[in-house]
């Protein structure tokens, strides 16, 4: 699964954000399964070369949130599908849709042509 | 609590009537990987030689591993790693015999590490320190610094010759001093991303003054810069780090709606560390 993910410390997101955001994609797009298992920390954290605290806090933020489980002595899991997740799909997109508002706004663009332009764009 | 393995309580230093340190409070503490962050001259290098009792603070102390800084047992030095932004020393050496000579400094000297790291950075023992170039000059410094694991390990901009792959592997070994021997890692760097990916903490210095101090990923949640039309802009909520006539870096951000900003963006730590500068 690891490379599905890519890291980039340029971003204006931070690193344990990136890693969730696409592990949260992952799985609602199906790439990760319920079941399937996570590489441990200490590797995830060496493939990317970043702080295993960093991919610590990402992971913790996943077990929370409930996208993943973790049982004391096994390897991290993909959860069981609850219904909040399939409602991800569309929150998924809304920070894109904000960058796409913001600039429409600073462009002076309304929302109409905006509306025009993705059903143009889309059936390209 | 537990003590920090290094701490700055109230330092300040002087050059020339130049105060290159002012009132500088800082703790490094076992697990921690602080990056430490500021331009040419803004006094970073003084601040790690005076951890390490080479330059003597005029006011404030530091403490290492519980002594003064300036008055360090040998027990403890043997705790200590570091690497200078110049290395080095050992001229007329064969790497083996620099690594004899400095072994015998260190009883807790891991010779499996010193032999894998050897072999990682492909350094021949017996090639001369004055054939290395500058990246296999800082790998051999980082080496002698890091086997015998230290507890408290200080780096001047330790990985700029280094290559990026020798620069993953090195971090990947900085993690296994920090998190598995409990070690508390100060290292300066020019190189955003590399500070981004390693660090735990950030400490961001401007012209002798420690602007800003905090988890990095706290600092990348809640720092923003914020555009604006009217100078009348409210910004009392949030730590400002830096305001010019149409924009401001706050920090402190929570998602809140900021009346009158045009926009409000997040920065990675190389625009931060640019428009503190501007």
């Amino acid at each position: 699964m690891l490379e599905f993910i890519n890291v980039n410390p340029n971003s204006g997101d931070p690193i344990y954000k990136q890693l969730h955001e696409q592990v949260v994609r992952l799985i609602v797009g199906g790439q990760l399964s319920a079941g399937d298992e996570l590489p441990s920390v200490r590797k995830i954290a060496d493939h990317f070369a970043v702080n295993p605290m960093t991919v610590s806090r990402a992971i913790g933020q996943l077990v929370d949130q409930g996208w993943l489980e973790r049982r004391r002595g096994q390897a991290t899991k993909v959860a069981q599908k609850t219904v909040q997740q399939t409602d991800q799909q569309e929150t998924l997109l809304f920070k894109a849709i904000d960058q796409l508002i913001q600039q429409a706004k600073q462009l002076d663009v309304p929302q109409s042509t905006i509306s025009e332009l993705i059903k143009k764009r889309w059936e390209l | 609590m537990t003590q920090p393995l290094l701490s700055y309580k109230n330092v300040s230093k002087k050059y020339n009537q130049r105060l290159v340190l002012k009132n500088i409070n800082l703790s490094v503490e076992a697990g921690m990987v602080i990056g430490l962050l500021g331009k040419n001259g803004a006094g970073k290098t003084t601040l790690l030689r005076s951890a390490l009792g080479l330059i003597n603070p005029d006011q404030g102390e530091v403490n290492v591993l519980g002594e003064l800084s300036h008055q360090l047992s040998a027990s403890n030095k043997e705790k200590i790693g570091y690497v200078a932004q110049q290395t080095f020393g050992y001229e007329g050496f064969k790497i083996a015999d620099a690594l004899a000579l400095h072994r015998s400094f260190y009883p807790n000297w891991d010779m499996q590490l010193e032999a894998k790291w050897l072999a990682r950075f492909e350094l021949n023992s017996n090639s001369a320190v004055n054939d290395l170039s500058i990246g296999q000059r800082q790998t051999l410094a980082l080496i002698m610094a890091m086997a015998y694991r230290p507890q408290l390990l200080i780096l001047d901009e330790p990985v700029a010759s280094l290559d990026p792959i020798a620069r993953r592997e090195f971090m990947s070994d900085l993690f296994d001093l920090a998190l598995d021997s409990g070690s508390g890692i100060l290292f300066s760097s020019h190189i955003t991303s590399d500070i981004e990916r390693v660090a735990s903490h950030i400490a961001l210095i401007k012209q002798g003054e420690l602007l800003l101090l905090d988890e990095l990923d706290v600092i990348r949640d809640t720092v923003r810069k914020i555009n604006f039309k009217a100078s009348t802009i409210d910004l009392s909520a949030y730590k400002v780090l830096n305001q010019q006539q149409n924009c401001a870096i706050i920090y402190g951000y929570t998602g809140e709606v900021i009346p009158d900003a045009l926009a409000i963006n997040t920065l990675s730590l190389e625009q931060l560390f640019v428009e503190l500068h501007g």
